[in-house]
């Protein structure tokens, strides 16, 4: 359990902020101890951080993480509090999957980690940049240079062909291609014959590694894929998945997926599930069996 | 990014095209003026240059003021016969001529006075120095006697004219014929750009011109060798005072730049349209922008999930207006170049002959057409630009991209403001007369109606979609459809509200001038008859016509002269009438001092809104200048009120035509006696020689006041056209994106049993509303600047308000129709969609 200090990093933020980071040590501590059941906003852990003031936070392994986070939409009777308080880390190079229930705030949780939603409360962090803090420019650079995405559907632009949707970040950024990578990347997903084509013109996996390979083409330090595989049949989802394990394993990418399938977290080397938006459950090494079980046993 | 934007237009190219069409009518109705007139100026400056390249000088009186009229350069009195010896007496002059100029018209052998479409029926001297003469004979010999004439080519060609016939020409004094002797050309062209020209010899144009003993001009030729500049300086120092010598350049400049000054009233006239037009595709531009850039909700947040910034998004947007803009522009370009040569041979065909010269294409054009065809688009695009980046990331990921109400609450403050703001600026643009704060003012109030449009868009679509409704499933999904999105249909309506708010503005002030016009004839005189000119471009006629009127039963003959003079610095417009018979034919309602003796004593009458604008009275004394008498000062002897025949400025007929060359009756008023009849009859008898007169009743005279008017409001409406296909195509254009958006719901609509039949209809009931409630804000508003136009311009005349009802419910009917017609296309489109593959749409 390796227990950095906080000083040095974030040295502006508020006292509470590092009341949270505390949490994220002590869930880390509870899901190394293999508890599922995680009570992370509890008083009295808060009240122990603010005593201590010095609070581990194991940042050099993480390639993103959210500490305290809180999302709450609307407002008074009809406020819906998607996420209520998450503290969690995703590693560097590794491949998690985030399972929960529709509506268990899976979605809102990767927005908003991902710059693209504000959290209510509380802190995200893409490698050592606070993603809340960015401006406008910081979160595009952001999107732009250092996240993937991936996601259920609507993922490429219509009028641009498969080779054309690839290259779209490295367009938008003005930057040169790599063509190495590019071909490296369309030759690993298959999509070699498929380039010129319009995505009406293809199939609904081929779309899916078109932006697969778009999310991966500017070597972002973390890929967040929201049910990549909602929309496939079990064929492409399973050569997506493939991709996306041999991609963490392999090239030591970091990918954030959110599923609600048991056999896709399989893939995965770590799951966390979700419930009414506080974690509920953290799991290494799944297999579809163990994710199941695991949801049984949390009744969703 | 510019990958995008790029495949973006080449997807969408009928959409942009029909969105630049807009553009295209605008930038081509510029560049058509702006070449046309170029060429025409080009022409007429090359021709004066051809004409006087061999004139070393000229000598003149010097001019008295510059005319008011378009293009009706100085006024100038004609020099003694003397000067030109004088001239001859210098040394270095080689040869010194004479000319002279004045009204002279033919008559068509079919009796007919031959006028021209406001050209100027010109009579002039033949100058025999053939390297003098502006003419070439080109057929017979020129005219040597008194009983010869020569005509230009033009003329003879239109009313088939040979050498040697007898040809009827009506003059300032009695009508005469005279054996035609030859055919000429002005320069290289068949005419003076529409002018007829009689040409005599000299001494026979001094006297049928009325200017015996006198010279217009004395044209002189150095010898050969001789230094120019010493020349001009001798002959300055001979002339007797009140003349002047000036260069045959200058001359040929100076007449160029008067036809040019009246071509460039005309050139503005046109681009004044010509932006209205674009004006209205502007707000085509906005609305398909706005549509499209709502459509690409999901694409626009999707470039920005994968890193687009903000900055990115919005040069996307502008980058595609930009290049519409450019193929628009260019297109348009191109078109104005054949529009400028079809209007050319319009002008041929109205016998607006022009001497032959290359069409003149100014990079001035270039510039002018792009900026303006551009800049309309990209202004247009901005704020949908500005929404498109308004546009959050994760609107890529919801199914729906709520937009705020704040935004909308926030332009109906913003519109309200501009409206005011708009309203403020017509009120005080037309109370100071400042013409460009009126434009100001109409445009802002129509952009700021256009932002507040949307909120009566819902109610107003449910009123009007509720008859459409009646008639089945088909009318009430139209209706909904156009109560769906409040926006986009006060957005495509706005630019036939546009059209139709200016179309209406002019039935109002047209039915007001119109109807002034006829009661201030009432107001105005009191004759029976009225005898003038049948057409325009006379500038009167022969003074023999008067005596010719005092036929049996006419009590009363008064002659009525009009003429410019300089009052109080200002060139103005004065009239005489015969002081004799002045109550019997002229109702003239005299506020202060007196009428008739006033006159008699020489002095002037004003206008009571003359006299409180400069702050005078009766007994007042007032600088004037004429052009042949000079300055001198007048007394005021009497005050009335403003008179449509007379205007501000009133002398005694024996006054005028002391102060005036020869100057040529407007009108002719007749009183008969009571009880006598046949007087008409007989005025008609007693005229036969004057086919170029017309004797009209007073109710014939308002008729025909009233169809000049009528004539001029068919103009505007004909110019105004364009704006109205323009928002046309708009409607066109948003049913298409609308259709294309609702490819899965038609779909589906069909495939639950609806009938192509009741798809088209569909849309039309649809087109039928937006076109409608357009159309009635448009004329809502139309009548209000109507009204406010024709009361700011009370005192000049428009004395009656009066709202065509009847030509407004005409155009509301037809905008409906109009928007029929323009659903015709995205409604077979519609109902030709493949049901199966519309259900499987995205
Ligand atoms: N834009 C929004 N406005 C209001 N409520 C929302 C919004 N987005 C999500 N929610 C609510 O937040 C909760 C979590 O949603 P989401 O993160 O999309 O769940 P999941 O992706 O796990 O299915 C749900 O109750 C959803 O209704
Ligand atoms: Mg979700």
């Amino acid at each position: 359990m390796p227990v950095v200090l906080d000083i040095g990093l974030d040295i502006g933020a508020g006292v509470a902020r590092r009341a949270h980071t505390c949490s994220t040590w002590c869930l880390g501590a509870a899901t190394m101890s293999g508890s599922a059941l995680q009570q992370p906003g509890a008083e009295g852990q808060h009240h122990m951080a603010l005593d201590e003031t010095v609070a581990p936070a194991p940042v050099a392994l993480a390639a993103a993480r959210a500490v305290g986070l809180e999302k709450t939409y609307g407002k008074g009777d009809s406020a819906v509090h998607a996420l209520a308080g998450i503290t969690v880390e995703f590693g560097r190079g590794e491949f998690t999957a985030v399972m929960g229930p529709s509506g268990s705030g899976k979605s809102t949780l990767m927005h908003c980690m991902a710059g693209l939603d504000t959290p209510s409360a509380g802190a995200t962090f893409v490698g050592d940049q606070e993603v809340s803090r960015l401006d406008e420019a910081g979160l595009t650079r952001l999107r732009r240079d250092r996240i993937g995405f991936v996601f259920q559907s609507f993922n490429l632009v219509p009028t641009l062909t498969a080779r054309e949707n690839i290259l779209l970040p490295v367009d938008l950024a003005g930057a040169k291609v790599d063509e190495d990578w590019f071909d490296f990347l369309v030759g690993q997903l298959g999509i070699g014959d498929r380039l010129s084509h319009r995505p009406t013109e293809m199939s609904g996996g081929q779309q899916q590694r078109v932006a697969c390979a778009r999310a991966l083409i500017r070597r972002p330090d973390l890929v967040f894929a929201d049910e990549p595989t909602g929309n496939l049949d079990s064929n492409a989802a399973g050569e997506m998945l493939g991709f996306l394990r041999h991609s963490a394993r392999e090239l030591g990418q970091s990918i954030v997926m959110v599923t609600h399938d048991p056999r896709g977290a399989a893939y995965a080397g770590r799951v966390v599930f979700l419930a009414d938006g506080t974690i509920v459950g953290d799991m290494s090494d799944p297999t579809a069996e163990s994710v199941l079980e695991q949801m049984k046993q949390l009744g969703t | 990014m510019w990958k995008v934007t790029v495949k973006g237009i080449l997807t969408h190219k009928l959409r942009l095209a029909l969105t630049g069409l807009a553009i295209v009518l605008g930038v081509t109705f510029i560049s058509g003026t702006l070449v046309l007139t170029d060429t025409l100026h080009n022409t007429f400056t090359s021709l004066f240059g051809n004409v006087y390249q061999h004139v070393d000088f000229q000598v003149r009186s010097k001019a008295a003021f510059t005319s008011n009229s378009a293009g009706g350069g100085a006024v100038r009195t004609p020099v003694p016969e003397s000067v030109a010896g004088t001239v001859r007496a210098v040394p270095g002059v080689a040869y010194a001529e004479g000319s002279v100029s004045g009204y002279a018209q033919f008559v068509a052998p079919d009796g007919k006075a031959i006028s021209t479409g406001g050209a100027p029926t010109l009579g002039v001297s033949f100058d025999p120095n053939p390297e003098l003469s502006s003419l070439r004979v080109v057929a017979g010999h020129a005219p040597g006697s008194t009983h010869e004439i020569a005509m230009d080519e033009g003329t003879a060609t239109k009313y088939h004219f040979h050498v040697g016939e007898r040809v009827a020409v009506l003059l300032t004094g009695r009508p005469q014929t005279f054996t035609l002797s030859g055919i000429v050309r002005f320069g290289s062209a068949e005419n003076l750009a529409g002018a007829t020209l009689a040409v005599f010899d000299l001494p026979t144009a001094q006297s049928v011109l009325g200017k015996v003993g006198q010279y217009d001009a004395i044209d002189v030729l150095a010898t050969p060798g001789a230094d120019k500049a010493a020349v001009e300086r001798a002959i300055a120092r001979a002339l007797p005072p009140g003349t002047e010598v000036v260069t045959g350049q200058t001359v040929a400049q100076e007449q160029s730049n008067s036809i040019n000054q009246g071509l460039s009233f005309f050139s503005t006239a046109l681009l004044v349209f010509a932006f209205i037009s674009l004006f209205v595709g502007g707000f085509t531009i906005f609305n398909t922008f706005s549509i499209t850039v709502g459509q690409r909700t999901r694409e626009l947040a999707l470039l920005r999930i994968v890193g687009a910034s903000r900055r990115q998004v919005f040069r996307s947007v502008l980058l595609e207006a930009a290049v519409l803009g450019v193929v628009a522009s260019i297109v348009g370009l191109g078109l104005g170049v054949l529009a400028a040569i079809g209007l050319e041979a319009l002008l041929k065909g109205f016998g607006i002959t022009l001497p032959a010269g290359p069409l003149v294409f100014l990079p001035r054009t270039v510039v002018v057409a792009l900026v303006v065809g551009i800049g309309v688009t990209v202004v247009s695009a901005i704020s949908p630009a500005r929404r498109a980046v308004a546009i959050p990331p994760v609107a890529a990921l919801s199914d729906q991209h709520e937009e705020q109400g704040e935004s909308s609450r926030r332009r109906i403050a913003v519109g309200g403001v501009i409206a005011a703001v708009g309203v403020a600026a017509l009120v005080v643009g037309l109370s100071e007369q400042a013409i460009a704060l009126v434009g100001i003012g109409a445009v802002a109030i129509f952009l700021g109606i256009g932002m507040l449009a949307p909120v009566v868009a819902r109610p107003m679509a449910s009123v009007l979609g509720r008859p459409l409704a009646l008639f089945g499933i088909s009318g009430r999904l139209g209706r909904e459809n156009s109560m769906r999105s409040p926006r986009r249909t006060a957005q495509t309506s706005a630019a036939l509200m546009v059209g139709l708010a200016l179309v209406s503005t002019i039935a109002v002030f047209g039915a007001s001038l119109s109807k002034s016009a006829t009661s201030s004839v009432d107001e105005a005189i009191s004759a029976d008859y009225i005898i003038t000119a049948s057409a325009s471009g006379t500038g009167g006629f022969s003074q023999s016509v008067a005596p010719a009127a005092a036929v049996k039963g006419a009590a009363a003959v008064s002659t009525v002269y009009g003429g410019e003079f300089e009052f109080d610095d200002v060139v103005s417009n004065l009239t005489a009438v015969s002081t004799e018979h002045l109550a019997d034919t002229v109702i003239l309602r005299v506020e202060q001092g007196s009428g008739a003796p006033a006159l008699a004593a020489g002095d002037l009458l004003i206008d009571t809104t003359t006299a409180a604008t400069k702050h005078l009275s009766v007994g007042s004394s007032v600088a004037v200048t004429f052009a042949k008498t000079g300055s001198s000062t007048m007394k005021v002897g009497g005050i009335f009120k403003p008179n449509a025949l007379i205007g501000s400025y009133l002398v005694s007929d024996a006054y005028f035509l002391s102060h005036f060359d020869d100057p040529l009756p407007v009108a002719v008023l007749v009183r008969s006696a009571p009880g006598a009849t046949g007087v008409g009859a007989a005025l008609d008898r007693g005229l036969r020689s004057y086919p170029n007169l017309q004797v009209q009743t007073r109710a014939q005279f308002e008729q025909s006041q009233q169809a000049q008017v009528n004539q001029l409001l068919g103009l505007v409406y004909a110019l105004l056209a364009l704006a109205v296909v323009i928002a046309l195509i708009g409607i066109v254009n948003t049913l298409m994106l609308s259709v294309f958006e609702r490819t899965h719901e038609i779909g589906l609509l069909r495939a639950v049993g609806m009938r192509r039949r009741q798809v088209r209809a569909m849309i039309r009931s649809e087109a039928v509303i937006l076109a409608l409630f357009g159309a009635i804000i448009g004329v809502v508003i139309g009548t209000g600047l109507g009204v406010a136009f024709a009361d700011s311009l009370q005192q000049q005349g428009i004395t009656d308000l009066v709202i065509p009802v009847a030509s407004l419910v005409v155009f509301l009917v037809l905008s409906g129709l109009l928007g029929l017609g323009a659903a015709s296309w995205p409604a077979r489109r519609a109902a030709r969609l493949d049901v199966l593959a519309a259900i499987s749409a995205e």
